[in-house]
């Protein structure tokens, strides 16, 4: 079994917001300057990564399954002269790079990852499996226009970042654990969402073979 | 968990690139030859001719199904054992750019077969049901360190004892999108690589590859250890000019290397800021290691580049030779700098190095066990 003791979480549910407003909404929790070529997803995710503070040593777990969709869009419709910074903020991490760079902080291990039904499983398993005392997963999804029409872009836009620790500490907000078990069962993205947003408990299978029982204090 | 846990083993490991497989790539560096050849940046679309290596046959311009797919199942025979993606034996697909070709030449004719390929889970999920894997499959995609990437969670799950073996399979093919952006950035041009050369102005050129690895726990002859990360979070495509942020990553892997005589096989794309970057900082961590780097003649093979080259330094490892770092002429950055093919036979190991947009390091060690 895998354990880790949830001590901070941050969640943003932009919902149908466009992505307009949520610039404007969250514009004044980055320096001056550093919004103007951030991505929505770059901004939600910077928004919630900045209130668990990560540190200098912290791994940071990202999962997403689709990424800076609009930026994409408009990288693709950038051609037949492909815009450098378009080509450069629609790379899959770039969400989290965004506000870190921005802050010139460095980090150890950072593993991106993508995924379809088993994504929060893939990202649960690789925060916990982390060998350092705290480890960040975060996460998020923005929705995207024409790539959604084809199913390639996520029809939610949200994003969460949340401290997880091995000792449970003196205020720990819950307690999340995976273990090996038999049957089905998968927990897609927006659902770990909204577990997490809404401070839900779960016992339940996430995987084949593997079930995740997450409690809240 | 009791005891010292058996290191984790790479049984088994392959790759698949414009020259061939893994022994086939390893004999055409030997023998100097390149898979780079001068393409029209945009395919079909015209535009600078630039350095490419396409698998044989292969246009640039996308197709649906991919063309590249061919290759991934004929890597995929080569996998030893089976019954892949079920939870004892996850796989871990890694890259950089999955079939984003597709997307572009989605948005380009509107055909909506293209689709399905375009997005990391959506074309993991036709690369899954191809090639006929259970649905644990972890997918990793972090620029040029993607590779690593999956080394690293695999070894950290075989490790924990959550798997018997694991898979990691890593894959990056060339399309208009990825040529056109590179172009952008002004680092692929009509020049070819000379990786680790001094010369006026650098290139890169760009290449097909597609690797693998099977990970386990105290089966197999080599192992990988000293595994390490560090994302410097500096700027989006360049490291700190003073290499702090590679020389942190090699410390990891200097401790696991510690007593070992090595070799090092560098990314070298070809660009100057960073070959000389990792030059120097390879010569600091690991003194008279011989430095090379083969993406002179491969290009660039994007999220694949560490584990395919990690195929390479292992035939380079069992045969006794490497191939030295080819380019088409300029002074070495370094005395260092093998230039030609070179013995493995004096040295215990290798360490293999892979850098990425944003500043990402990856290392770690390869040594018989």
């Amino acid at each position: 079994m895998l354990e880790r003791h949830i001590q901070v979480l941050a969640t943003d549910a932009a919902g149908p917001e466009s992505p307009a407003a949520t610039r404007e909404r969250l514009k004044g929790g980055f320096p001056p300057g550093a919004t103007r070529r951030m991505t929505t997803l770059g901004l939600l995710v910077g928004g919630v990564l900045a209130r668990v503070e990560p540190g200098a040593g912290d791994p940071i777990v990202y999962a997403t399954g689709y990424g800076e969709s609009r930026t994409l869009e408009a990288f693709l419709d950038s051609f037949p002269t492909p815009s450098p910074t378009l080509f450069q903020t629609s790379i899959h991490p770039s969400a989290v790079q965004q506000l870190m760079i921005a802050r010139q902080c460095p980090v150890g291990e950072f593993l991106p990852l993508s995924g379809g039904d088993l994504l929060s499983f893939h990202a649960l398993r690789a925060s916990l499996l982390s060998h350092r005392e705290r480890v960040i997963m975060c996460g998020g999804e923005e929705t995207g226009t024409w790539l959604l029409e084809h199913g390639l872009a996520s029809d939610r836009t949200f994003a969460f970042a949340v401290a997880l620790t091995s000792g449970p500490g003196t205020g720990s907000a819950g307690t999340v654990r995976i273990h090996e078990a038999d049957g089905q069962g998968s927990l897609p993205m927006p659902a770990f969402f909204d577990l997490m947003h809404g401070r839900q408990g779960f016992d339940g299978m996430i995987a084949p073979g593997w079930r995740l029982e997450l409690e809240w204090h | 968990m009791a005891g010292t846990p058996a290191p984790i083993r790479l049984t088994s490991c392959g790759c698949i690139t414009p020259l061939g497989d893994a022994p086939a790539t390893h004999a055409a560096l030997m023998g100097g030859k390149s898979a780079l050849r001068p393409v029209p940046v945009l395919g079909r679309e015209g535009g600078d001719r630039v350095p490419l290596g396409l698998l044989p046959g292969r246009e640039l311009d996308e197709t649906s199904p991919p063309a590249w797919l061919g290759a991934l199942i004929e890597l995929n025979s080569s996998i030893p054992g089976g019954d892949w993606g079920l939870p004892r034996r996850p796989v871990f697909v890694t890259g950089s750019n999955f079939g984003v070709g597709g997307l572009y030449a989605l948005r380009r004719n509107g055909d909506p077969s293209f689709a399905r390929w375009g997005a990391p889970p959506t074309c993991t999920e036709q690369i899954r049901r191809e090639l006929g894997w259970g649905p644990d499959i972890s997918i990793l995609s972090h620029a040029c360190v993607s590779a690593h990437l999956g080394l690293l969670n695999a070894t950290r799950v075989v490790e924990a004892g959550l798997a018997d073996e694991a898979l990691v399979l890593s894959f990056d093919f060339l399309s208009p999108f990825v040529a056109g952006g590179f172009h952008a950035l002004k680092i692929l041009n009509t020049g070819f690589p000379n990786p680790f050369r001094e010369q006026p102005s650098g290139a890169i050129g760009l290449g097909d590859g597609a690797g693998f690895a099977v990970l386990s726990r105290g089966r197999g002859e080599w192992v990988l250890s000293g595994q390490t990360l560090f994302n410097e979070m500096h700027h989006f495509t360049s490291n700190r000019a003073d290499g702090s942020g590679f020389e942190r990553c090699l410390e990891g892997v200097r401790a696991a290397a510690s007593g070992m005589k090595v070799w090092f096989k560098g990314h070298g794309t070809g660009t100057l800021e960073a070959g000389r970057m990792e030059v120097a900082a390879a010569t600091r961590a690991f003194p008279g290691a011989p430095i090379v780097g083969w993406k002179g003649a491969l290009g660039h093979t994007l999220g694949s580049c560490g584990l395919v080259e990690l195929a390479i330094a292992l035939e380079a490892s069992k045969g006794g030779c490497s191939p030295g770092t080819h380019g088409s002429g300029g002074p070495p950055m370094a005395d260092r700098v093998a230039i030609d093919n070179f013995p493995t036979v004096p040295f215990d190991g290798v360490v293999c190095a892979s850098n990425a947009f944003g500043g990402a390091h990856a290392a770690f060690l390869l040594h018989h066990a």
